[in-house]
């Protein structure tokens, strides 16, 4: 019998209507989206959303007050869970909030009768208030420390939940106020972040940190299976009804209309009923999944694929047989790829002696001058990504196109001139030692640099690897400031160049966010300085001053910025980004049917 | 997959110089043998250049672009960042003798050592705690145990090969063991134990130069596998620290296989498959020179 | 009866193993392992919120506190939550069935096909096939089981090859996308693991052919055949027991590492293995216990094996 059964099984799928399609028996064939992510979230709970897969997934199956709108470049922020933006005292100290009514969580176990309630101002202090609790191991406590007022004692006294924060207070159940120990222009963007997403107390207590693999949230779909290659997930019936208005979305027909985004006008997200995403590590094994036709529906272009399929790199265009059946899109990261000296080492950063300091800045100078991003674009990126001078990335709006291109274009020359004319010989150059961990690319990344380095004149042994076998231990090593070279990337929390400067702020130094250890009384000030002031042109122009210091100063070989190339099926109806919007889009995401069965034919043909 | 079997090596009643000269006339009757033996020694030659910096030094040099062809300047080839994979290949044969040498001489020695030890004290407490550490060691999986090992270590440069070491001498240890415990009850033992003779020199003087035939074998095969390893520890970013090897070499080309580009992956597994082989051949030919069974 | 006596004196005879396994894994990949703390921590932490991270994941006691509350685990069968909040246990159970239908395939025909070359080989020992199977399996011998597994791909998974099969990515939820996903790796095991099964059963066949009671049976006149199965084979079933047996905790837990992390594979060799770098504490503790009483068990089993297939053998 069960062999009969299986050999029906085996029939069916053949067929066509494999499981994965949902019933074929009766009612409307559900509509599935077929997300692709490189990676695994390694956890769903909000409070460990610091990686941006977790973020990715924890958007969709949370709400948060804030998000981002589907289509408007540069970002913008938008009021999600929130009725609207918040209304801002005139010191800036105090934010009041609405929240919208009728919003429910999801029906669970957890709550009273299985029936989710609804969401109330309490379960966003609740969830800050989890931040700041060492029980629940967080990674979004440094977004609100030591600007919301009374975080630190509540943490210090216990983070007891039944005791309130001085600084997050329920007016009522649907009226939220903040009040900040000094102004925060980036308080709203960080309301946006799956850090800032409501839990429900009652989940917490009762899953405890099985919550990681069980979101009970009031996002736009709800989970059903999780594991380390799947999450499926399904329209949450009960979502909020909000029908979508382009204009507001920031929509560009110019060069959006390709898209079909204009299908979704006037309806209420999500529109569809199931949302996969499928963990692939390799980008090539996601490419053979997404041109097999019936798997998964968007990708990013491999780099060893680029020949193959683009007609051109700039601007990016498909060959023929791609572009009839895939639409593209190219796009910037939103961060970027450097490296820095650690300023703690005297032997090129910070030396007692006022006379080393001066010749190792002269090093430093040299090294930058020495190395070789155009040639690290080719090797690695296939010459698709951005390389710019400074630490202010192309996705945020205070970027500087018309910089001098100096500290980013090889001068082996001036390089050899200068290591010369500060007194610097093969025979007392110091050592640097190049720290990475295993794996072959890391490792030709490094004798790449040793390579330019030989070009400037240090001996080959003076430029020595260590290899670190797990990512936790050379993080550990960077956090102790034990390695004299840091190579970074870092990926924006938001659309501000705040979100970078903040990596060579002098009280971030080791084990905070400040790697290069550098420490510049100007550049400290100025921060300090922007760190209380909205976004203006007169902020930009001393974000632009901060970024000028770091480069004058030689401190960090910087920065690249990758460019991804996403394809999708063009029954598809998307505008993928995986950047600042993160997992906010894929509610938007719609799937024509009449495709469904041009997908039908080409599994039979497959067959 | 790992498993080290050494069929029918019997113990000969007597023995003395006259097996070793026996297997030497074997051994060169063996023509397979021969021809195996002067492939690894073209081998062993392109390893001595690199040790004495006749070639393949600019193997780390950028000297051409990115994935060149084969051509008359790079004879396999350049990879990804613009390197001669010729000169790189070569230079990690080096490495493969470097890594199987040292592996192959410390695990059976240490075998040598441990299985000695355990089977002369047969019996006693310090056979019992001897066999209980190779069960241990056996009972966990080898590349878990061998990842473990790496990443305890860190950033060690010599990881691999403590972490192979800490593996392989549990075969040769227990072959010892077994070979030791039989010649224990042999006359001439018994006689130097008569007249006081300290154990440990019983050990090391009169019982273990008898067991050489069987650490001969032993050693080669831990050559081989000690070389295969390196391969997939590479694969698992465990392999070595500084330097080239074949293992890294197969690492770059997992992603470069993909694009249609083989020059890496090529030359390194036809490389790595021609010493491998040949080993593998000097392995056998060797065995069954020694294998008093077989009719000279 | 006797066999229940045996086998619960043979487990507890097992005990100082589990000691040992569980001690020398727990301080390797658990003590000494890579620390989880850096990869918790948010990205600007402070020196407060290390402590705190390292205070609750338990890195601030002392070893041996630390390796008698895993024996507490071991005794209680509970493990906890792995770092992604999946309780171990379920993690387990959702992987290792994952790799026992990945590996067996390719383990089973792995040993009947090599037996099967094997019993040809020896006997037409010394003869042109013989030479040529084992020519064959040390060729299959001397090439890397990676290279395997990238020259299959290319071969069979490549558009510059005959582009049959899926390259990565795994998906068993019915037989025919089960077959497609593991012929590659399938292949890929067998390939290498031939040249080492038939090597092997050549080697105790022959042994076992040129013992004097077979060389009797034939003096006497008895058919090949029968010699064969009822003098050869019984006695060569030992060996094969053995070697079968002890390859299962390998098989089981550790050797489908090296596939499942090529092709992208969810299962419990990835897992360990992704649980060993990021210093997942609770998963590898329960993998690390599991191997133990795995191994215990396989001990025993085997012994049970020997004295079914040999009454010789007396259980003592």
């Amino acid at each position: 019998m069960h062999f009969l059964a299986t050999l029906v099984a085996i029939g069916l799928v053949l067929a066509g209507c494999g499981p994965a399609d949902g019933p074929a028996v009766s009612g409307p064939p559900l509509k599935t989206y077929r997300h692709f992510m490189d990676q695994a979230p390694t956890t769903l709970d909000p409070v460990q959303g610091s990686n941006i897969y977790a973020n990715f997934v924890i958007l969709n199956a949370y709400d948060t007050l804030y998000s981002y709108k589907y289509l408007a470049r540069p970002y913008e922020l938008k009021p999600n869970l929130a009725a609207d933006f918040p209304t801002i005292s005139p010191d800036g100290l105090e934010y009041t909030i609405r929240l919208k009514k009728g919003v429910h969580f999801i029906n669970d176990p957890c709550f009273p009768g299985g029936r989710g309630r609804e969401v109330v101002a309490e379960d966003f202090i609740y969830s800050i208030k989890r931040q700041f609790d060492p029980k629940s191991q967080p990674q979004g406590a440094w977004l609100w420390q030591g600007r919301i007022a009374g975080l630190e004692e509540w943490k210090a006294a216990g983070s007891d939940y039944d005791k309130p924060v001085s600084g997050l207070r329920a007016i009522d159940s649907h009226t939220l106020e903040i009040r900040l120990i000094r102004p925060y222009p980036q308080l709203v963007a960080t309301l946006a972040q799956g850090y800032a997403a409501l839990v429900p107390r009652e989940a917490v207590e009762k899953y405890g940190k099985g919550l990681g693999v069980r979101p009970v949230g009031s996002g736009p779909f709800k989970l059903i299976s999780y594991d380390t290659a799947h999450i499926v997930m399904e329209r949450n019936r009960e979502f909020r009804q909000e029908p979508v208005d382009l204009a507001f979305e920031g929509y560009a027909p110019a060069t959006q209309s390709f898209s079909g985004v204009e299908a979704i006008q006037g309806r209420s997200p999500p529109f569809v009923d199931r949302l996969e995403f499928n963990f692939i590590n390799e980008k090539s094994a996601a490419w053979t999944s997404f041109t097999k036709g019936d798997e998964i529906q968007l990708t990013e272009l491999p780099p060893e694929q680029v020949d193959r399929v683009l007609a051109s790199k700039q601007p990016v265009v498909l060959r023929p047989e791609y572009a009839s059946k895939y639409h593209t899109l190219a796009g910037l990261e939103a961060g970027f790829i450097f490296e820095t000296f650690n300023m703690d080492f005297p032997e090129f950063g910070y030396n007692p002696d006022p006379e080393r300091q001066r010749r190792n800045k002269a090093l430093r100078c040299a090294v930058i001058k020495g190395f070789d991003w155009e040639a690290r674009n080719n090797s690695w990126y296939f010459g698709l990504g951005k390389y710019y001078p400074g630490i202010i990335v192309p996705a945020s709006p205070e970027f500087d196109s018309e910089m001098s291109r100096i500290s980013v274009t090889r001068d082996v020359e001036g390089a050899r001139r200068l290591l010369s004319d500060n007194g610097w010989t093969p025979e007392n150059l110091p050592r640097i030692l190049y720290a990475t961990v295993g794996g072959s690319s890391e490792r030709l990344r490094f004798e790449q640099f040793r390579a330019w380095m030989r070009d400037i004149g240090f001996p080959r042994e003076k430029i020595v690897p260590k290899t670190y076998a797990a990512f936790g231990d050379i993080s550990r090593a960077w956090k102790r400031s034990e390695l004299p070279f840091v190579t970074m990337a870092w990926g924006l929390d938001y659309p501000d160049a705040e979100n970078t400067l903040q990596l060579f702020y002098g009280p971030n130094k080791s084990p905070g966010s400040n790697n290069a250890n550098w420490k510049n009384a100007e550049f400290d000030r100025l921060y300090d300085q922007t760190a209380v002031m909205l976004p203006s042109p007169e902020r930009t122009a001393i974000y632009r001053r901060m970024n000028q210091l770091v480069i004058d100063d030689c401190v960090a070989i910087t920065g690249l910025s990758r460019t991804r190339i996403y394809l999708w099926h063009k029954n598809v109806i998307a505008y993928p980004d995986r950047e600042i919007l993160g997992g906010f889009w894929l509610r938007y995401v719609d799937v024509m049917p009449a495709k469904d069965a041009g997908a039908a034919s080409r599994v039979a043909e497959g067959n | 997959m790992n498993a080290v079997v050494l069929p029918g090596v019997a113990v000969p009643r007597v023995r003395g110089e006259s097996l070793w000269r026996k297997a030497a006339r074997k051994f060169a009757r063996d023509r397979l043998g021969m021809v195996a033996l002067a492939v690894v020694l073209v081998y062993l030659v392109a390893a001595i250049g690199v040790w004495l910096g006749w070639w393949a030094m600019g193997w780390p040099d950028l000297t051409g672009t990115k994935w060149e062809p084969v051509s008359r300047g790079h004879w396999f080839g350049t990879n990804i960042i613009g390197q001669d994979i010729f000169d790189r290949a070569i230079f990690s044969t080096a490495t493969a003798f470097e890594v199987g040498l040292i592996v192959a001489l410390v695990a059976t020695a240490l075998g040598a050592i441990i299985g000695g030890f355990a089977g002369f004290f047969a019996g006693s407490w310090i056979d019992d705690v001897l066999v209980w550490l190779m069960g241990v060691l056996d009972a966990i999986p080898f590349y878990l145990f061998v990842a473990a090992v790496a990443y305890a270590l860190t950033d060690n440069p010599w990881a691999m090969h403590v972490a192979m070491i800490a593996t392989f001498w549990v075969g040769t240890g227990r072959l010892i063991r077994g070979e030791v415990i039989k010649l224990r009850g042999m006359e001439y033992v018994e006689a130097a134990h008569s007249i006081g003779v300290p154990e440990v020199v019983i050990i090391f003087r009169h019982i273990l130069p008898n067991t050489s035939h069987i650490l001969l074998v032993q050693a080669s095969v831990m050559f081989v596998s000690a070389i295969k390893a390196e391969v997939i520890l590479s694969f698992l970013g465990l392999g070595i620290k500084d330097g080239m090897s074949w293992g890294l070499m197969i690492d770059e080309s997992t992603k470069e296989v993909l694009a249609g580009f083989y020059n890496n992956f090529l030359a390194a597994s036809l490389l790595m498959f021609g010493l491998v082989m040949a080993f593998n051949a000097v392995a056998d030919a060797l065995q069954d020179a020694l294998d008093p069974r077989k009719v000279g | 009866m006797e066999i229940l006596q045996y086998s619960l004196r043979k487990l507890l005879a097992g005990l100082p193993l589990i000691v040992g396994v569980t001690l020398v894994s727990f301080a390797l990949m658990v003590y000494f392992g890579p620390d989880q703390t850096y990869l918790l921590l948010g990205k600007n932490p402070t020196p407060e919120q290390i402590l705190e991270v390292r205070q609750q994941l338990g890195y601030d006691q002392p070893f041996l506190q630390r390796y008698l509350g895993f024996l507490r685990e071991i005794v209680t069968l509970d493990f906890g939550d792995a770092s992604t909040g999946e309780p171990v246990t379920t993690l387990l159970a959702k992987t290792i069935p994952v790799s026992l239908i990945l590996i067996l395939p390719g383990f089973i025909l792995g040993h009947v096909v090599g037996l099967l070359l094997a019993l040809a080989a020896a006997y037409w020992r010394g003869r042109w096939l013989d030479k040529l199977i084992m020519a064959v399996a040390v060729t299959g011998m001397s090439v890397s089981f990676l290279i395997v597994i990238i020259g299959f791909q290319i071969v069979f998974s490549s558009s510059d090859g005959l582009d049959l099969f899926p390259v990565r990515g795994w998906n068993a939820s019915s037989l025919g996308s089960y077959l497609t996903y593991v012929t590659v790796p399938t292949l890929a095991t067998m390939f290498v693991a031939l040249g080492y099964e038939t090597r092997f059963y050549r080697s105790i066949i022959v042994e076992e052919m040129s013992r004097d009671h077979v060389r009797t049976a034939r003096a006497f006149g008895l058919p090949e055949s029968r010699i064969f199965f009822r003098n050869i084979l019984k006695n060569c079933l030992i060996p094969i027991i053995t070697r079968i047996m002890f390859s299962i905790p390998q098989v089981a837990i550790g050797g489908a590492l090296l596939i499942e992390s090529y092709f992208g594979i969810p299962g419990i060799g990835k897992a360990t293995y992704e649980a060993i770098i990021t210093g997942d504490q609770p998963v590898l503790k329960a993998v690390v216990s599991l191997t133990a009483i795995l191994f215990v068990l396989v001990v025993v089993i085997t012994d049970i094996l020997y004295r079914a297939v040999d009454p010789r053998v007396t259980l003592k």
